[in-house]
Order: C-alpha cells, then sequence, then structure tokens
C-alpha cells in the first residue's frame, strides 16, 4: 500500500465556524498527527481561491488523501470533490467533516466545541486513510419518455420532447385528452378560453408523429432504472386477455394531476342535499351551456360564491388550493356580465390573489360591485332554505370577519369552491414509479427550492398538480421544465451514476433475499439461475439498508466499507484523548 | 339574529355620491389618518363596510357620518381609491332621508331632475304670487311704508307662517333622529341627568364648529380656511334669518339706514358672499380633494344661497339709492330664491344645521354612557390604558 499523505483543510466559513472553534488551535493540534503533510486553515474554503489552495497543495506536495473541516456534505461535497480531480487525485480520495451544522452551530462552549471538531476531524483523517479510488459508472440512456397523464401538464410535457425530436408515450385513464382543464370555460385573469388553450394541444398531441398517445390505459408494471426503464401499459375497458404493450424508455414523467374535494363532505353547506348549492364544477358546466339558472330555471338574482371548500380547514386540507380565488373572481365577472342585474357575493378567507396580473383582477372584481364578505377559518358559514316570504331560495348565515356583525345573506345560487385533492390513485402511482408522497398525497420533490420537477428516483420527474395544487401557468412552466430536465438527459446519451453503491459478493451470499424486500429503492434483484441477489448499482442510492441486513456480511457498501466506518469510530474515540492531551500541554 | 346584508344597497347609495365604495377592501387606513375616529366611533372603515353590505338596519342607527367633516385625509390616503371621505358624505345625504318622514329628501338626493323642477315651479309660483299681490294691493314705485309693493307686515307674517311650517318639519325629524340613534342604536340604557349634563354641547358646537377646525390638525396647518369661511357662512346665514324672521319691518325701513339692524345685516351679508363665493370657487376649481365630487344638492346649496345674497343686496342698494321700482322687481326675484331654499330645509344639506351639533350631542351621551358602564362592570378598565 502507498503511504498515505494526508492534507487538512479547515474551513472557519466566515465566522460560522471560527467564532465558536478555536480554527487555528485545531490545525496545530492536529498538525502534531502522523502522516499529515499539511494542515491549512481558510476563511472560506469554498470560495475559488479555497478550492485552488487545495488543489495546488495536493500536487505541490504530492497529497493522496484529503480531508476537508467545513459544512455539511451535502452543501459542499461535489465542490471539494472537483478540487480534488482538478489535481488530478481520485475524488473518491475526500472526506468532509461537518465541523458547522455538527459542530459550531449546535455548541456554546469554546473549549468543548474546539475538542469536539479535533475528535471529528482525526476520526476522519482515520478514516481516509482506508479511502480507494473509485470510478462512477455511465449508463447508456434511452432517448424514449414515457408521460403519464394527458392532462395540459402531460402534454405540454410531451409536446415540448417530441418537438425536440424524441418519442413519447403518453398514458391517459380517460377516453379522452385534456384532464381537469377540458371541464372548464374560460380562465382567469384574462378570460382566455380554455377550449382554446387546450384544444390545439390535443390535436398537436395526437397527431404528432413523436407522440403515442393510449387512451383508456394505465401502466401497470414499471422495472429497470434510470435510463433503462420498461413499462407495461394496459387497457382499461374489459378484455382483460389483451396482451399489455410494453415498452421501454429511459426517463418517465408524472402528469396525472389533481382531484377535486368532494363538497358533501362539508355537512354545513348540504351540497348534494339543498337545491341550487353547486359546485363550482356544476357552474362550469352552466357557463359552458351559456346558461346559468337555478333548479327552477329562472336565472339568479342573487348568487354567493363560497371560498375555501376543503382547504384551508384542519377539518378537511389545510392547505391552499391557490387558484380557486382567482376562479371564484372570474365566476363573479362571468355570471354579473351574462347577469347584468345580479348580485354576487363572495364569501371568503383571505383573498389569495399572487400571481401575475391578480391583484389588478381583484381591483376590478370590486369595481364590479362583488360583495366581498370575509369568514374565519374555523367559524364556517351554514347555508339553510329560505322562507317562502324570503326574496330568495337560500340564506347563508356567517359571522363576517371586517363589519363583526353576525349576517345573513340572500342567495338564489350557492357556488361552492372546492379545492384540489391528490388523486385516490396518487398512492398507486407512487408506488409504481418508486416516488414518495406528502400528508397530503401530493408527490415530494427532491427539493421543494431547487429541485422542483426531480424525485428522489432518478429519471423519474413530476409536474402540474400531482405535486401541489397550482394554476395553469405554473402547471405549464413545470411541465416544460420537466421536459428541460429529460432533455438534458437525453443529449448527453448516457449517465453518469454515483461510484458508491452496494455490491454483492456471489460467493457469501446465501439468497436470503432478506435485502430485495428491505431496498427501499427496489435495486436489488435476485438472479434465478445463479441464486444470488444482485444490485442494480444505478438504481442504489447507497443508503446501506442491504449492509446491515445481509446476515452473510455478503454485501459491501462502496466507500462505506465496514473498515472504513469502524476506523472512523475508533478514531472519534481516540481523538478525544489527543485533543484533552494537547490541551493540557 | 343575523342581520340580513343587502346587496343592492351599493346601487342605491351610488345616486347619493357613494360611486366608488366598492373599491374598499378594508385595509382601515382611512381610520388611521382620520382626526376624529376613535375607540368608540371607529370611522370610516366600519360605515363603509356597513354601507358595503347594506346593513341599512345599523346605518340608520350610527352617529358616524356625523362625526366626519370631511377633510377629506382619508380619500388622499385610500389605497384604492374608494373614496372615503365623499362616502361619509353620501352617508349624510343618505340620513337625511332617512330622518325626513316625508320622504321628498330622498327624492331630492335621488333625482336631480325633480329637485330642480321643483325649485323652478316653487319660485314661479312665488314670483306669480307676490306679483299679483303687488300689483293688487300695492304701488311698484313705492318700496316701504304701508303703500309699498310688497307691505313689510305682510311679508313678516308670511315669513313667520311658512317657517313655522318648516319648523314643525324639522323637529319631528330631529325626534326622529334621536329616536334612530338614541333608541333604537344604544343597546344601553341612558341615564336622564346625562341629557342635562350635556347639553352644552349644543350651542357649543352650533357656534363654534370646533371639529371641523381639528379636521386639520394633522395637516399642520394653522388656520384652516374652509372652517373659518363655513363659520362665516354660517354665522351670517344665522344672523340674516333672524333679521328677516324677527325684524324685517326695521329691515325693509329706508331709505335712511337704521345702523342697529343694519349693522348686523352687512356684516351678515359680508361672511354670506365671502363663504358662497368661497365654496363655489372651490367647487368649480376642486382645489382641495373634498370639492373634487360635488352633487347635485351641493351646487344647488350653494348657488342658490349665492343668488338670495345677491338679490338681497342688489334690492337693498336700489332702494337706498331710489330707484324704487328696480328694487321692488329685484326684491320678487329676491323671493322668489327665498321661498324654493326655505321650502328646501328640512329636506336638503341645509338641515345638517340642526344635526351636526346633535349628533355632537347625542355622540357624547352615547360614549360617556359606555364609559360609565365600562367602569361599572370592569373598574380596572381605565387604570390598564
Amino acid at each position: 500500500m502507498e503511504t498515505c499523505r494526508i492534507g487538512v483543510f479547515i474551513c472557519a466559513c466566515g465566522t460560522n465556524i471560527a467564532k465558536i472553534i478555536d480554527v487555528e488551535a485545531v490545525a496545530q493540534t492536529i498538525s502534531k498527527l502522523p502522516d499529515i503533510i499539511l494542515v491549512k486553515t481558510y476563511k472560506y474554503m469554498c470560495s475559488n481561491p479555497g478550492q485552488e489552495m487545495i488543489s495546488q497543495n495536493i500536487k505541490e506536495h504530492k497529497l493522496n488523501r484529503i480531508v476537508v473541516a467545513a459544512c455539511s456534505p451535502n452543501m459542499h461535497e461535489r465542490t471539494f470533490r472537483q478540487a480534488l480531480q482538478v489535481a488530478e487525485l481520485n475524488q473518491y480520495m475526500l472526506e468532509m467533516v461537518n465541523i458547522r451544522e455538527q459542530c459550531s452551530w449546535v455548541h456554546k462552549d469554546t473549549v468543548e466545541a474546539t475538542r469536539k471538531a479535533i475528535s471529528l476531524i482525526y476520526a476522519a483523517i482515520n478514516r481516509v486513510k482506508l479511502h480507494d479510488s473509485l470510478e462512477n459508472l455511465s449508463v447508456k440512456m434511452n432517448p424514449e419518455v414515457l408521460v403519464i397523464g394527458g392532462g395540459i401538464a402531460g402534454m405540454t410535457t410531451a409536446l415540448e420532447l417530441a418537438d425536440a425530436g424524441y418519442f413519447v408515450h403518453i398514458v391517459e385513464k380517460n377516453s379522452h385528452l385534456g384532464g381537469n382543464l377540458s371541464r372548464v370555460d374560460l380562465t382567469a385573469p384574462y378570460f382566455y378560453s380554455a377550449r382554446d388553450l387546450i384544444s390545439e394541444r390535443i390535436t398537436r398531441t395526437l397527431n404528432h408523429t413523436k407522440i403515442h398517445v393510449y387512451l383508456n390505459s394505465k401502466v401497470t408494471k414499471i422495472t429497470g432504472y434510470v435510463g433503462n426503464f420498461e413499462a407495461e401499459i394496459s387497457k382499461l375497458n374489459g378484455n382483460s386477455k389483451e396482451k399489455a404493450d410494453v415498452i421501454k424508455i429511459g426517463n418517465i414523467a408524472v402528469c396525472t394531476g389533481y382531484k377535486e374535494f368532494d363538497a358533501s363532505r362539508v355537512t354545513h353547506y348540504g351540497y348534494g342535499k339543498l337545491q341550487d348549492v353547486i359546485t363550482s364544477f356544476d357552474l362550469e358546466k352552466m357557463l359552458k351551456k351559456g346558461q346559468v339558472v337555478t333548479s327552477s330555471g329562472k336565472p339568479p338574482k342573487y348568487v354567493a360564491i363560497i371560498h375555501c371548500v376543503g382547504s384551508r380547514n384542519v377539518e378537511f386540507h389545510a392547505y391552499c388550493s391557490r387558484v380557486c380565488c382567482m376562479t371564484a373572481l372570474k365566476y363573479a365577472h362571468e355570471i354579473k356580465s351574462a347577469i347584468p342585474d345580479c348580485y354576487i357575493s363572495d364569501i371568503y378567507i383571505d383573498m389569495h390573489a399572487f400571481g401575475k396580473g391578480h391583484e389588478d383582477f381583484y381591483l376590478k372584481s370590486s369595481e364590479a360591485k362583488t360583495l366581498f364578505l370575509m369568514y374565519e377559518k374555523n367559524d364556517r358559514p351554514v347555508i339553510h332554505k329560505a322562507k317562502p316570504k324570503d326574496d330568495c331560495n337560500l340564506l347563508i348565515e356567517v359571522n363576517e370577519r371586517l363589519s363583526g356583525e353576525h349576517i345573513e345573506i340572500p342567495a338564489d345560487l350557492v357556488v361552492l369552491m372546492v379545492g384540489m385533492e391528490a388523486r385516490a390513485d396518487a398512492e398507486e402511482v407512487a408506488h409504481l414509479v418508486n416516488i414518495s408522497q406528502d400528508k397530503d398525497g401530493w408527490f415530494i420533490e427532491s427539493h421543494p427550492k431547487l429541485e422542483p420537477v426531480a424525485t428522489s428516483t432518478d429519471g423519474v420527474f413530476i409536474a402540474g398538480t400531482c405535486v401541489a395544487p397550482k394554476d395553469i401557468p405554473d402547471t405549464v412552466a413545470q411541465a416544460r421544465a420537466a421536459a428541460a430536465r429529460i432533455l438534458a438527459r437525453i443529449s448527453k446519451g448516457e449517465i453518469e451514476v454515483d461510484a458508491v453503491f452496494s455490491e454483492v459478493n456471489p460467493d457469501l451470499c446465501s439468497g436470503c433475499r432478506f435485502c430485495n424486500k428491505l431496498c427501499p429503492f427496489s435495486a436489488i434483484t435476485f438472479n434465478e439461475e445463479e441464486k444470488h441477489s444482485e444490485v442494480i448499482s444505478a438504481l442504489c442510492k447507497a443508503c446501506g439498508v442491504c449492509v446491515s441486513a445481509c446476515p452473510s456480511s455478503a454485501i459491501k457498501g462502496r466507500h462505506f466499507t465496514d473498515k472504513q466506518i469502524l476506523a472512523q469510530i475508533d478514531g472519534i474515540c481516540k481523538g478525544n484523548e489527543f485533543a484533552l492531551s494537547y490541551e493540557n500541554a | 339574529m343575523a342581520i340580513r346584508v343587502n346587496p343592492g344597497f351599493i346601487d342605491e347609495l351610488d345616486r347619493y355620491g357613494a360611486e366608488d365604495v366598492q373599491l374598499c377592501y378594508q385595509c382601515g387606513d382611512c381610520s388611521t389618518v382620520c382626526p376624529h375616529a376613535d375607540e368608540y366611533y371607529k370611522f370610516p372603515r366600519k360605515s363603509l363596510r356597513q354601507l358595503q353590505m347594506g346593513l341599512e338596519q345599523k346605518i340608520e342607527t350610527t352617529l358616524e357620518p356625523w362625526l366626519c367633516y370631511y377633510c377629506g385625509q382619508c380619500s388622499e390616503q385610500c389605497p384604492r381609491e374608494a373614496d372615503p371621505g365623499e362616502t361619509m358624505m353620501s352617508l349624510r345625504r343618505w340620513l337625511i332621508g332617512v330622518y325626513d318622514f316625508t320622504g321628498i329628501a330622498r327624492q331630492f338626493f335621488k333625482s336631480k331632475t325633480s329637485e330642480i323642477l321643483t325649485i323652478v315651479i316653487i319660485g314661479l309660483l312665488t314670483g306669480g304670487f307676490f306679483l299679483f299681490y303687488g300689483f293688487q294691493h300695492g304701488n311698484i314705485h313705492i318700496y316701504d311704508g304701508k303703500d309699498a309693493f310688497l307691505n313689510s307686515s305682510f311679508i313678516h307674517h308670511f315669513d313667520l307662517s311658512f317657517g313655522l311650517i318648516l319648523l314643525v318639519f324639522l323637529l319631528i325629524n330631529s325626534v326622529r333622529m334621536w329616536y334612530f340613534t338614541m333608541i333604537k342604536g344604544t343597546p344601553l340604557k341612558i341615564p336622564w341627568w346625562m341629557y342635562l349634563k350635556e347639553i352644552y354641547q349644543l350651542p357649543w358646537h352650533f357656534f363654534t364648529q370646533k371639529r371641523y377646525a381639528e379636521c386639520e390638525v394633522k395637516r399642520g396647518h394653522k388656520v384652516y380656511m374652509p372652517w373659518i369661511l363655513h363659520l362665516g357662512l354660517m354665522l351670517g346665514y344665522v344672523t340674516m334669518l333672524i333679521l328677516v324672521m324677527v325684524f324685517i319691518e326695521q329691515l325693509q325701513y329706508g331709505p335712511e339706514i337704521r345702523w342697529q339692524v343694519h349693522f348686523f345685516g352687512y356684516l351678515a351679508s359680508l361672511g354670506l358672499i365671502a363663504g358662497t363665493v368661497y365654496f363655489i370657487r372651490n367647487r368649480f376649481i376642486k382645489n382641495y380633494i373634498q370639492y373634487k365630487k360635488s352633487h347635485s344638492t351641493d351646487w344647488v346649496f350653494v348657488v342658490l344661497l349665492f343668488f338670495i345674497v345677491i338679490t338681497g343686496i342688489a334690492q337693498h342698494i336700489f332702494h337706498r339709492t331710489g330707484f324704487y321700482e328696480i328694487a321692488n322687481y329685484i326684491y320678487v326675484a329676491h323671493l322668489m330664491f327665498v321661498v324654493p331654499w326655505l321650502f328646501r330645509m328640512p329636506f336638503s344639506k341645509w338641515s345638517h344645521l340642526v344635526y351636526r351639533p346633535l349628533a355632537m350631542y347625542f355622540a357624547t351621551i352615547r360614549k360617556e354612557t359606555l364609559k360609565r358602564q365600562e367602569k361599572l362592570t370592569n373598574p380596572y378598565a381605565l387604570s390598564i390604558k
């Protein structure tokens, strides 16, 4: 084995680390250890000069092991690996020590924190000595894409990819494309016709030579990994004998959309029991027909619109559905222009006019004399039938917040703004493509800010309202983002996979298949012929579950070998004594 | 019991001048800048809300519209240009209509045509009547004395009887105001002595219009011109009213000047001329925000008053300079303006002369009663503040 020439680089992170940890003292103490060629401190190690310093020192001093004591590896491991690569040192010869999140940010005592930092670095030095040179793998990328869901998000993703020249399979459960948007009449705030928006997309999708549309179909099975998935698509209507289509794709876009909240769950509103209490989608139907009427066939004199039905309430969904406020204003305008002497009350919790042009739209609705009435989140209005002497069908009782009055609002037609919720089959889809859902059933993105369309599974992207409630512009933006992400991967032709993954030693494997079931990423399969388990390295996220579970110790986690981990633990124990001995001296 | 919302109310108030109230989204900026709003009387925000929601039953019992003197700071501040100042003004107009049991006030406020038509008809009838009476009983070449074209004792009797009838209307309306605001609108029982204790409010606010002056405190103006001129106009008007109602025979006597009455007459004319010219000018050039929108009744009010003053002065001058015939014709013209003006008294903006001090009187009583109640139920409330 070659001799270890270790370089230790300690970051002060401005004052983030230096104000609690005596960085210079750490450097001095560590430099006393054997095999340490140099110890450097720097104000911001992640900065360009900091990285250059690492690269330069590697070359100058022929360093072959690097320890960087700075922030979390989540933050900057890539950065420092890059610095190693620049100096032509294998990137896996790096070990990071997190002395910020795990030390300076969580401790107050300078002496103790400094001692802890020394221990952690000591442990990392122990570990880095055992590091191996590893090479990243590359996998060929199948350029075909599967899009699940044929709504505005799905079609946009598909068209974007197909226009770029790649073949797309689009799978839609219903007998037609268009999704929820095809149920809408006009859109807020500019009154573009939804039909106009969507029909152009539908025609293009259906006629595109690079798109294959599967209607009345469902993806029933997905196997493989990024770049090389295999999907089974089955027809939904009847004939189960009909053979399922099997397609090979490299990436998957999930655009399964939402389902509207079932208004009858809010018993106060009597949806389904009281006549003339309708949901926003019922009203859309009326608007599409061009006839807004009450159950008796007459145009209403008073229309009340109730916001947040099923949304912003702990009893149902605590989140905001984002589109209903502007949709409600759209109804106010549409009804007012259809029936000019109709009075519209808009019963809301908060007016969320966050998007472009929304505030103006809100102002316009005020100008059109829409009566805005505010209610408390947990004090919902109650709808009941009016008495014969009243000039309206229904009365809505509510505690109005801005006036502080308990009021009743006359209404001939009550429109319930039903919120969005995750589809009932979202869980099934999540299992199918191996992504996770949050507590409300929405699919989870890999980073809410920086990775809004990627998921924890490589090669699976999410876009539109299956991620969270959103309006059309946001949905389209996400769909295009997903397409862009997929295109970037396809255009590379192959995909690099981290060298950190598990390996099964076939000679030791007893074939118990514990690991097959335990793997959260479905990355382990069983080789029936040779009777042992195999890791699909492209799918493996190196979580280490299989390594620790294997009763035969047949699985090794690359870059996380038992030896490396034990050496690190040993180092932590010894490091403390080491630090103490130098403190006293 | 839930109060019924009337979404159509806002359309009705549109005709009283509340053209932009629908824009209000209740941020409360108006109440913050208002020099008069306090924890008991939260306006304009709350009044605007009640208007938007059409809580008529509530609004007719409120005194808030009368506590506003329309300095316009709220309208300047309003982020949505809902014009709270003008909205408060429109509520005052609406309240005048509510207090008036005949319904004439409502008609006048809602329809410009009906008001102007009424004025023209009454003016013409008056002109016709006095010309007929004059040529029957008097001599067009004589201005005063027994054979005068319009005998001053006849005019005196005419004035008194006409005034008495209108006073009855005004009294009934004031009692209605008291009933709406103090009986219907006050949940607390008001002790009788409270009415006595606060009675000084009536003359105090009538003669000083102190709150109007306070309007400008926040703007930092040392002297508020609209207040001074309004006070001058009002005092001039009241002086003239007393002179005409009580001392008409001495006032009309001539051609020499009787200083004991005419001195007051000149002073009053000065106030009236200055006031009317100032307010007409403001409404024309819209120099302050409160003059940006003028309701038809506002124009009728100042213009009619201006013509009354001008014709009044003219007949006085022609009488003193010996042009008796012209003086008599102008006298008839003067009456043609005065009679419709008097007729409008209980049904128009004029009545704020009575309602404003009454409102301050009632508002103070209400507030004091409330404070007293708070002290009884929570003796620590005041010490906490």
